[in-house]
């Protein structure tokens, strides 16, 4: 297993958030992770990626280490990478500088070089506004430029939270195909959704969170599938 | 005079954006204001005066010094100390540094006494004659130098890997610990700079105003004055706002009178925040 998260508490101050978290992400999966609004996803990933400490007796193990008490920082540099809800880029640098700082943990300028070229052809439109402030991109290509960063530091899992969050369908489409294709390329990704469909369609696996709670979990067809979900989530 | 003036302003703006352009970089970065900028001016200049004391030659050749005696105290004051009251707010760093202020300020007049000491300027007396104004070498080679420190600051800024994380944390301190910045050791970083720039502030003003252990002090309004003028966190915002400034002292201590210099500056500072809250060169984004 790439990533464990066992026995996963979190509280806001004394409103606990998350409870019993446990699941797993093998490698070279796409796991998705859908649950509605206030659901807790977001600050879930915020768990594992380290922005956000679990309560005691939790735990986060990766490639085989436990993280659980290590900054995000160093989880960084360990090979995760978590595209954050609502892009957070940074805005007053241009998109070039946004990649680079992607890039920061490594330094092996040959291979970031060729990194670069990588996203670039996925991306081509980065390429062409590369030296322009990322502020000024429309939402589609800032969430581009956000995942593209999170790629510059070569992970070994990629976390996404809300891709569609904003999006026209048809752009959502897009990106989805792109993860694809990152996927083929052998990262690990760890989805994260309200579009239910869109992210058991991309997915092999899948867990369903409600109120902090982790209420289904398992093959992705099977969910698409299962009634409760189908009315909760689906509206079919 | 007019003219006059406006040398003078410009000049005595120089060492304004000097004073100012470490302290609007802490405040821009960290969101701390740091009182203790004036205590660490006073260190420069100190530096400066002792080291010219004892080794003699020219007093400039020690602003370097005076640069890493006060980046070192810097550092060490943001990592051991302010760094623990980070997640505490801007009140709890604003109170912490004016402490430290105080401390250093007294540790200076129990070490050193409250004597006055001046350094001569090798060029004392000596100056440019500009359409019948004088302008002395010893205050063009402080505006000079100090023009010199924030285009220098302004590069480590824009093309180093160190320098862009500075800014990137500045404006999304999670986006940078998500790409792995570690961003305490970038407050540390920044800390340091910010007080480094103020001890060179303070081993140039040394050179020409007599220095005490309060040397620093009234320089802090001034600092918080270039910050808001120019914009937090600008390195050009905070030269222009030195310049402003300046110019807006002399040139309304000659249409006032100087007993206004003061009230002039903030009455700017004022009128700033009124208008254009984000600074003169404060940026949307930043």
């Amino acid at each position: 297993m790439l990533l464990q998260v066992k026995n996963l508490n979190f509280a806001y101050g004394d409103v606990q958030a998350l409870w019993d978290i446990n699941l797993e992400v093998g490698k070279g999966e796409v796991v998705a992770l859908v649950g509605s609004n206030g659901a807790g996803k977001s600050t879930l990933l915020k768990n594992i990626s380290g922005l956000l400490r679990p309560r005691k007796g939790s735990q986060i193990i990766f490639d085989g280490e436990d993280i659980t008490n290590t900054t995000a920082d160093v989880r960084v540099r360990k090979g995760i990478a978590l595209v954050p809800e609502g892009r957070q880029l940074f805005a007053g640098l241009t998109i070039r500088e946004n990649l680079m700082m992607g890039a920061f943990t490594r330094s092996d300028v040959k291979a970031i070089q060729e990194d670069l070229e990588r996203i670039f052809a996925l991306f081509p439109i980065l390429e062409e506004r590369q030296a322009q402030l990322a502020g000024t991109l429309s939402g589609g290509e800032q969430q581009m430029c956000a995942i593209a960063r999170g790629l510059m530091s070569n992970p070994k899992l990629l976390m996404i939270d809300e891709l569609s969050l904003g999006l026209a369908p048809v752009v959502v489409d897009r990106l989805m195909e792109t993860i694809q294709t990152i996927h083929d390329n052998g990262v690990t990704v760890f989805l994260v959704e309200q579009d239910v469909q869109a992210a058991f369609q991309m997915s092999e696996r899948g867990y369903v969170l409600e109120t902090g709670h982790l209420v289904h979990s398992g093959n992705s067809r099977d969910l698409m599938e299962d009634e409760a979900i189908k009315k909760a989530y689906l509206g079919i | 005079m007019l003219f006059t003036s406006i040398i003078n302003g410009l000049l005595l703006g120089g060492m304004y954006a000097a004073v100012g352009v470490g302290f609007s970089l802490v405040w821009g970065v960290m969101n701390t204001v740091n009182l203790s900028h004036g205590a660490m001016i006073m260190l420069g200049a100190y530096t400066t005066y002792w080291m010219s004391q004892y080794i003699g030659v020219n007093p400039l050749w020690f602003v370097p010094v005076a640069m890493l005696v006060t980046l070192f105290i810097g550092y060490l004051l943001q990592k051991y100390v302010i760094n623990l009251t980070m997640k505490s707010g801007t009140n709890m760093t604003l109170i912490l540094s004016h402490g430290f202020n105080l401390f250093l300020v007294n540790a200076a007049y129990i070490l050193w006494k409250g004597d006055y000491r001046s350094i001569q300027s090798p060029f004392s007396g000596q100056g440019l004659n500009l359409f019948g104004t004088t302008v002395p070498y010893s205050r063009l080679i402080v505006f000079v130098i100090a023009i010199i420190v924030a285009i220098l600051l302004q590069l480590f800024l824009s093309r180093t890997k160190t320098g862009t994380a500075i800014r990137a944390t500045a404006q999304n301190k999670d986006a940078a610990q998500l790409v792995g910045v570690n961003i305490s050791r970038i407050y540390s970083i920044t800390f340091a700079i910010g007080c480094g720039l103020a001890g060179v502030a303070g081993a140039l003003m040394s050179t020409n105003f007599v220095v005490t252990p309060t040397f620093g002090d009234p320089f802090i309004g001034r600092a918080f004055a270039v910050a808001v003028l120019g914009g937090l966190g600008t390195v050009s915002g905070a030269v222009l706002g030195g310049l402003v400034l300046g110019l807006a002292e002399t040139l309304g201590a000659l249409a006032f009178g100087p007993s206004f210099q003061n009230a002039i500056a903030f009455a700017i500072l004022v009128l700033v925040l009124v208008i254009r809250p984000q600074g003169l060169m404060g940026k949307k984004f930043f």
